[in-house]
Order: C-alpha cells, then structure tokens, then sequence
C-alpha cells in the first residue's frame, strides 16, 4: 500500500510541477516586456498592425523616442481590441505611455477618468482646427491630439460617367445625385455602394446623408432624418446599390468599386493612393446635401493620448513624444507616411498643400468636417450611434419602413441616453 | 478496443470490486480507492480552482453590479442586485435572441450530429482513400474562424457570391442570404452546421471503433440488414457517446460568437442575433462597452447549460439504474 | 468487401469531401485572386488572372508565427493529457467522491464565455508576470481543451471492460500500474481524439493571444493575420494565402492522426 501510495503521490506532482513549470519558467521574458516600470523605456500602443517594427511609422514613433531620450516598445492592436485592452490596461493600472485611438473611443475613455487632459500635460492644443478637436473635448477639457484627420467623400469611376453622359461638377444635391445614379444604371453599369453595416462603420458612412438633410443626432426620429434614410432604402429597392452594402463594410465597398463596376462609391481619404493605382481613372467630389451643397461628413482619424500613469513623473518624458508626434512637420510627415490623414492644423494643411496640391478637396472636405461627438453629445454618441445604424440595417433590409425604424432608433437612444 | 458501456456501467466500481476480490487486503484496501482516487483527480481540481473560480466569480459579480465604463476601471460600482437581469429580460431584444438561440442552437446540434454520424458510419468500413479523405474533412478546423467565417460570408453575398451565381445559373431567383430578415439566421446556421460537422465526425468515429465488430459479425449471420444493423446495434451502443457529443455540441453552440458577427453582425437589425452574441454587442461590438449587461447575458447561457447539464446527468442516471 | 463496392465508396466519399471542402477551395481560390476581382460579379470559379503577391507577403512574414503556433498546440496537448487523463479515470474506474458534481462543474466551466475568461487571465497573469510569455498562452489555451478531455475521457473511460481492470488488479498491479498498463493504452484512441481536439483549438485561438499574447515576441499564427487587416484595407489574398500555408501542416499532422486510429483499431482487433 504505502509503496502503491507513494507512486501515485509522486505522479500527482510530477503532473501538478508539470503544469507549474510551465508558469513557473516564464520569469525572463515576461520581465523583459514588462520594462513598462524601467526607466529608460516607454510604451505606445497604435492601431495599425499593418505597419510592422520596420515601417516607416515605426521608425517615427522610434525617432520621437530618441529625441526624448528614451527607447519605444510599440504594439500594435486592430482599432477594437486597442479599445478594449485601453479599458482593461486602465483598470490594471498599466496603461501604456501614449496610445493613438480612433476619435470616437476618446470622450469614452476620459469619461472613465483614465486619460491625463491636455492642459496638465502641458500640450498646447490651440493651433488644431476646432471642428477637428471637438472629438477629444469633455467637459471642457481637451484630452488628446489628433494625429491627423480624414473624412468621406464620393469617389466616382471616369470611365462609367463618361459612358452615362454623367458630368460630376453638375452633382451638387441629392436629386442630381440620384439622377447620375439612374443614367448610370441606365447606361448598364452599378450607380453606387456604400457601407451600411450594423457596426459604427455604418453610422460613419450614413451620417453625411443624415447631417446633409439637416437633422440632428438628438432627434433621430425627424423628417429630414426619415428623408435620409428613405434616400438609401430607395436607391437599394430601385437596384441603384447592390443589396450587399447591407452588410459592407467601408473596405468591403472599395473591394467592390475597384472591380470597375460602380459608378460612386462613398469612401474616405485614405484610399487615395488606391484610387490612383485603380485599373480606371477616379475623381472624387464631396456628398452634396441634400438641398444643394457640400453635406458636412463625420471626422476620422486617431487621437494622441497620454493615459494616467501612477509614477507621474513619467508624463514629462510622455509630453515630448506626443508633442514629437504632433508638430507641424510631424503631422504632414503622418500624412504623408500614411497617405491618408489630412493634418490638423493650418499651418501643416497649407505645408501638405505645397507638397500635394491634388489633395485640396480632401483639405476641404476635412475642413468642413464634423466631429460625431460634437454638438456636446459626448459619451452619449456611441449609444445613438448604435440606435442610428440599426435603424439602416431595419431601414435597408425591408424590415421596416425608415420612419417606424427611426421612430424607434429614437425612443430607445432616449431611454438609454435619459435624455 | 472491445465491451462497451451499457453493460459496464451497471457494474460497481473497480475499487470496491478489488476489495471484495481480494480479502486478505480488505483493511487497507478500504482506506486506497478513494484516496487514490483523490490523487488522480487533484490536478484537475486545483486547475479549476485557480483557472476558472475567477471567472465565473467575476461574471457573477459583473452582473449584479452596475458597471459604467468609469466605475470597471475605477473598480467602485454600484451594487444593483437582479436590475440587469430585468433589464434584460425586458428588453425588446430579449424574445428575438431567444427564439434565435432556440432555433439555432437545435437546428445546428440536429444537423450536425445526423451529418457527423452518417459519415462516421460511412468511414467506418474501410474503403481505398477513407482514411485520407476522413483526415481531409478535419480540414475546416484548421482554419482561424475569421477565414472561414469570411468565405462563407464571400460565398453568400448577393451579388458578387458564388451561391447566387450558381442559382441564376441554374434559372432560379438569386436569394439574400445575408440581407434579408427572413433568410440571415438560415445562413448563419447552414455555416455553423459546416463547421460542427468535423467535431462530431471525430467523437463518433471515435466512439464507432469500440463497439466490438463481432456484434456485427452476429448480427449478418442473423440476416439483419445495415440498416436494421444501425438501429439495433450502432445506435443504442452509441448512446453513451451520443449524449457526450450532443451536450458538449449544445454548450459550445450555445457559445457561438465569431461566425455569426463576422457573417451577419447578428443583422439586419436583430434577426440574427443570439443570447451570445447579443452578449459579445453589449461588451465588445459598439462604442461603449457595457460589461454588467454583457456579463449578464452570458450568465444566461452559464443557466441554460446548467439546465440542460441537469437533464444529461439524470438521463446518466437513468441509464446506470436500468 | 467486393472491389467494386469500395471503388463505389471511394467515388461517394470523394464527392462528400468535395462537397465540404467547397468552402476551403474557395479560401485557396481568393489566396490567388488580385484585389480589384475580389468583388467582381459574377465571381470566377477559377483564379484566372492570379496573383502570388499574398503567398509572398505570408511567406515572408508568417513562418516564425507558424512555429509559434505549432508549438503551442503541440505543448497544449501535453499540458491538457497530463491534467485530463488520470481525472478521467478517477472519475470513471475509481471512487471519486462527488463526481457527478465535478462532471456538472466541469460543464458548467465550458459555458465562462472565452471573453470573461480572457478577461479574468489578464487581471492574473498581470499579477504573475506571464503577460507576453509563450507558457502563459499555452495554460490559457489549456482552459478551453481541459474540462472537454476530462468529460471525454470518462465518457470513453467507463466503457472499459471491469474484468480487465479486475484480472489486473489481481495480477497485483496498483492503481497506478493498472493507468499506465492497462487504461492508458486500451484508451489510445481517446488520447488521440483529445489530443486532436486540444491541439486544434490552440491552433485556432484567436481570443487568449489576443488579449493575453498582444506584444510578446512569440505571436501565434492567428495574430499574425491581423496584421492584413488594417483600419482601411483589408489584405485579403495575404489573409488566405496565410490560412492556407498554416493549414498545410496541420493538414498532414491530421492525415497521419487519421491514420493512426485506424492503425489503433485494427491492432485492437488482433488482440481481440
């Protein structure tokens, strides 16, 4: 017995050291990554995993590190799980130096009480266009930098409206939009695609029509809104836009207007350089509003946050990257790395310009651009949003009609928002 | 490889048996079994205790308190007793992921299991390639969801994909797999199936190879034809493995996220959403993640399980008494 | 078993099998397919003007994450065998006190949705510094494999013949003995089946790496397709070529698993 005891003793912890062994032999590395503490390293966390350790990016992120004396661990996350790792980081107490997230999360984020504002910090926000700084405002309190700023605009195929007898210039309201779309498929090609999707992308993409009809995001329920999305249901039944932009995405749409079938397409700045590379010629104009005019499009782009830390003596170190990452040159250099982001101030627009005069619609478009927490709805956003995209999805579907759809968008952003 | 269960499991455990087998033992023999039987198990049990007693502790906690963004990392909420589950349950969300959860989850474990069967049973007879081509059903598996998630939803778009190219070619109406209200859980579904079939292939295969092949061997000396073949020796000799693979089918069906939200996003407006992936919504897929109700959804599905974890163990033992 | 029956089966199967793996021949079919026809209606059953610019970027990025994940899954199965094996046989053969209630805790502990848990191992590892190490990930992919095996095991455990068991213990031979000797190698197949399913849900885990794995030097093979898919373009050949070049492996390790139980079977049978 005792000797049989023994034996199965011993088994029981060969395996239970077995499965410590495995935890217990990480101590090297996991010290190494978690130099966060040390003194000489900072951390900065991105949402751009598609530019590796030898990009160009991350080799500005490494400058910015040198001329602020320190070495730079950057990581990578896709936009969610930079947002969600934010959250959980900031609940840990291990926030990285400085972080780059997409504007919308930003109001969210300060509202937690995680970020450092700008003024304590020490960073001077004033030369950043207001429109473009509205999405990193709390309360008053400004609590990152833009990084740079993009928006939507309608690319359109040359080939196809030259085919259709369509003239771009003459597009500049709703009607004249959906009369080139009927030539267009009169003419045997697609009219347009868009990204309707049940995700914020699908607010982003729906909102220049919404803001175009003159509604607000505080009365989703109006009959400019009702027009709005009538505008998108109608050019979906009419077979103006595939079925499919119900479930688009933004890149899924560009996918699909590079196969040269589509006439418009609504895209943002960052697929210039793609658009250039297209196997046609593009041009692109700005949505027009729906009475006439440019329609204001929601601001993109990342914002540069510094979380708190609890060792403050950190935030001066952190200051100089962001301030490294932010400058004049800094922002045009962005622009320029990235070929997508419009810098957010004057100087450096009017500096891009020089460089890339055929950016200047976009320069524009950013310009008259607004931030989708502006309006002083804040972390109330996320919530209409939500209510907003999926009244499209029941909109386009045919699951409702848009009013009954945005009759009860409504009533529940209300509830939820208790306003 | 040989007897099975339904007739093992009516018998005493091996420790006792040992015990009354040899008698000059029986003292210290009393003491062993269990101890021994403690020993094995130890490993299991500490892993649980430090691996999932968090976890579960955190979800339940989550739920009954309100966790505003700010208070999850400022880590002082407000304790709101059952108000989440009411919200919940008075939400107009909560009859659609129901009813979708329901039909999801039965339609896929149906499917699944039948499908998984009929081509454990056909790969059960050895035939030239059977190895290879059951080794190539696995194939699916291998892929990280987002892959196959996306090519099926790239199969199924209404106008670019491949389905609907093949219906227009065959003179039939092209369908919205994935737009249409009516049509989007079905897709979901015929996915989840697709990938649920390999699982079941591998457990019932598995569980085919221990049914002795003299069983068969007398039963085609009696004249029973294949097909009587499975209903009197396949199936009832299964039934241990069968109730294993269906409960571990519905708990991880139960749990299906990533194929629905990279296909449909549990769209258009809620016709396909399901108690988890409304869960996955509340924390992960808007703006603002609202972990209370999120944990509280999935503790849902945690009581779900449980009930039907209840049903499978008196089923069990049903089974050992009869 | 005439020949001409097996040609007929061989003929159904291949047809099955095309039939399911549709779906990954279309994945192979985009892993060829230039950007601007990814969309193109109607789509091409053939990659007709194919590119091998995905196959270049996954082979010239994704190798060492191929590795990574390989060693994973592989340590996975280890981790899982070694926990799973002998609390299955405790709960199946042996007088395990309340083990029903472990079977029920056991189920219920699959349902911890793989977010809560991800969450609740970030807020531990954090704490023991496995944050961003390779053994971490591997105890974490663990969670998802061990309570299934355990399960499995009883369930294919109690199905081993008492008498067996019972000569065995007679012959002398202790509880342990009667594990290595006697149940641990009737129990061959189940092995197999847990060690299949434990390595593939490693292989596939996207969740653990994502949240437990993000910054480490050793990124398994799921993370590394993240980076295609950037906030604006979306690398889809690159995406599926990686998906296929991972599954070449895998595949192979499957076809010998295969292989291997049907081996088992029939050594069975001649000791039957």
């Amino acid at each position: 017995m005792s000797k049989k005891f023994t034996q199965i003793a011993i088994a029981t912890v060969g395996a239970l050291s077995l499965a410590l062994a495995a935890t217990g032999c990480s101590g090297t590395t996991g010290q190494a990554t978690a130099s966060q503490e040390g003194g000489g390293s900072f951390t900065v966390w991105d949402p751009y995993p598609q530019h590796e350790a030898s990009s160009a990016w991350a080799k500005r992120i490494d400058k910015c590190g040198q001329e602020a004396g320190v070495t730079i661990a950057r990581t990578a996350y896709d936009t969610q799980a930079l947002t969600n790792q934010a959250l959980l980081a900031a609940q840990e107490g291990k926030s990285a130096d400085v972080i780059l997230l997409d504007n919308p999360a930003v109001s969210t984020l300060a509202e937690t009480g995680a970020l450092v504002d700008m003024k304590t910090a020490g960073l001077d926000t004033s030369a950043i266009e207001p429109n473009l700084l509205a999405a990193g405002e709390l309360d008053g309190e400004t609590f990152g930098i833009p990084v740079g700023a993009n928006t939507l605009a309608l690319y359109y195929n040359k080939d196809i409206l030259a085919q259709a007898g369509v003239d771009p210039a003459s597009i500049t309201s709703w009607d004249s939009l959906t009369a080139a779309l009927q030539s267009i498929k009169g003419s045997g090609h697609k009219g347009i695609t868009f990204a309707g999707i049940g995700t914020e992308e699908g607010s982003f993409q729906f909102l220049p029509f919404f803001w175009g009809s003159g509604a607000k995001l505080s009365a989703l329920d109006s009959t400019e809104a009702v027009s709005a999305l009538d505008l998108w249901s109608s050019w979906v039944k009419d077979g103006l836009a595939p079925n499919s932009v119900i479930n688009n995405s933004q890149n899924t749409t560009w996918e699909e207007f590079l196969t040269g079938d589509f006439g418009f397409v609504v895209n943002g700045t960052w697929q210039v350089n793609s658009a250039a590379k297209a196997g046609f010629a593009t041009g692109y104009i700005p949505i027009p509003s729906k009475a006439g005019g440019v329609a204001p499009a929601p601001t993109g782009g990342e914002f540069l946050l510094m979380p708190v830390q609890k060792d403050e003596s950190r935030y001066a170190t952190s200051t100089k990257i962001v301030e490294c990452m932010s400058t004049t040159e800094g922002q045009v250099e962005t622009a320029n790395t990235f070929a997508y982001y419009i810098p957010a101030t004057v100087p450096g627009q009017e500096l891009l310009l020089k460089e890339h005069p055929e950016l200047k619609v976009w320069v524009e478009a950013v310009n008259e651009a607004k931030g989708r927490t502006s309006d002083n709805l804040g972390t109330d956003y996320p919530v209409i949003s939500e209510q907003l995209w999926t009244a499209v999805q029941n909109s386009l579907s045919g699951a409702q009609s848009s009013q009954d759809a945005l009759k009860a968008a409504q009533q529940k952003a209300a509830a939820a928002t208790g306003k | 490889m040989m007897t099975v269960t339904h007739t093992a499991e009516s018998r005493p455990d091996v420790g006792e048996k040992a015990d009354a087998a040899v008698p000059g033992n029986r003292r210290q023999r009393s003491l062993g079994p269990r101890t021994a039987a403690a020993l094995f198990a130890a490993p299991l049990l500490v892993y649980l205790l430090v691996f999932y007693a968090f976890p579960l502790y955190r979800n339940i906690e989550l739920s009954l308190h309100d966790y505003t963004l700010r208070a999850f990392v400022q880590g002082k909420a407000e304790f709101v007793g059952f108000d989440n589950y009411l919200a919940v349950f008075s939400s107009s969300t909560f009859i659609t992921a129901f009813t979708n959860t329901a039909v999801f989850t039965a339609v896929s474990l149906v499917f699944q299991y039948a499908l998984g069967l009929a081509l454990a049973v056909f790969f059960r007879s050895s035939f030239r390639l059977s190895s290879v081509l059951r080794g190539l059903f696995l194939i699916p598996w291998l892929l990280p969801l987002i892959v196959s998630a996306s090519a099926w939803s790239w199969m199924l778009n209404s106008d670019n994909g491949i389905v609907n190219a093949a219906l227009v070619g065959l003179g039939l109406e092209p369908l919205n797999w994935l737009t249409s209200p009516g049509l989007a859980l079905t897709s979901v579904i015929i996915a989840n199936i697709w990938l649920g079939i390999p699982f079941n292939l591998v457990i019932l295969y598995s569980g085919l190879q221990n049914i002795p092949k003299d069983y068969y061997e007398a039963a085609a000396l009696d004249g029973a034809s294949s097909w009587k073949q499975f209903w009197s020796i396949t199936f009832p000799l299964l039934r241990p493995v069968t109730a294993i693979t269906l409960l571990l089918g519905l708990v991880y069906t139960l749990k299906v996220v990533d194929i629905i939200w990279i296909m449909t996003s549990g769209g258009p407006g809620d016709t396909s959403t399901t108690f988890a992936t409304w869960s996955y919504r509340e924390a992960f897929g808007t703006g603002t993640p609202d972990f209370s109700p999120a944990a509280t959804v999935g503790n849902l599905l945690i009581l779900i399980a449980l009930a039907f974890g209840l049903l499978y163990l008196r089923v069990q033992k049903n089974q050992e008494e009869s | 078993m005439t020949a001409t029956r097996t040609w007929w089966k061989t003929g159904l199967g291949l047809i099955f099998t095309a039939l399911m793996l549709f779906p990954v021949y279309w994945i192979v079919n985009v892993s060829f397919t230039r950007t601007s026809d990814l969309r193109k209606s109607p789509p091409s059953l053939l990659p007709l003007n194919p590119t091998l610019e995905g196959y270049t970027a996954a082979l010239n990025q994704q190798l060492p994450h191929l590795t990574t994940s390989l060693i994973l899954g592989v340590a996975t199965v280890v981790l899982t065998l070694v926990i799973a094996a002998p609390a299955g046989y405790a709960m199946s053969l042996l007088v395990l006190p309340g083990r029903n209630a472990l079977g029920f805790v056991l189920l219920v502990a699959q349902m911890i949705p793989a977010v809560v848990m991800a969450m609740g191992f970030y807020a531990i590892y954090l704490r023991l510094d496995l944050l961003n190490t390779l053994p971490g990930l591997i105890l974490a992919n663990s969670t998802v494999a061990v309570p299934f095996a355990v399960l499995l095991f009883r369930a294919f455990m109690s199905g081993i013949p008492r008498e067996l068991i019972q000569a065995a213990r007679l012959d002398g031979a202790g509880v342990w003995q009667t594990f290595t000797k006697i149940v641990l190698p009737i129990s061959r197949n189940s092995i197999l089946t847990v060690s299949l399913f434990a390595f593939l849900w490693a292989w596939s885990d996207f969740i653990f790496a994502s949240t437990l794995n993000r910054s480490g030097d050793l990124i398994p093979i799921t993370l590394g397709i993240y980076q295609y898919i950037g906030n604006n373009t979306t690398q889809w050949n690159a995406i599926m070529a990686t998906a296929v070049i991972a599954s070449v492996p895998a595949a192979i390790l499957l076809v010998i698993a295969q292989r291997y139980v049907a081996a088992g079977v029939t050594a069975g049978a001649v000791k039957d």
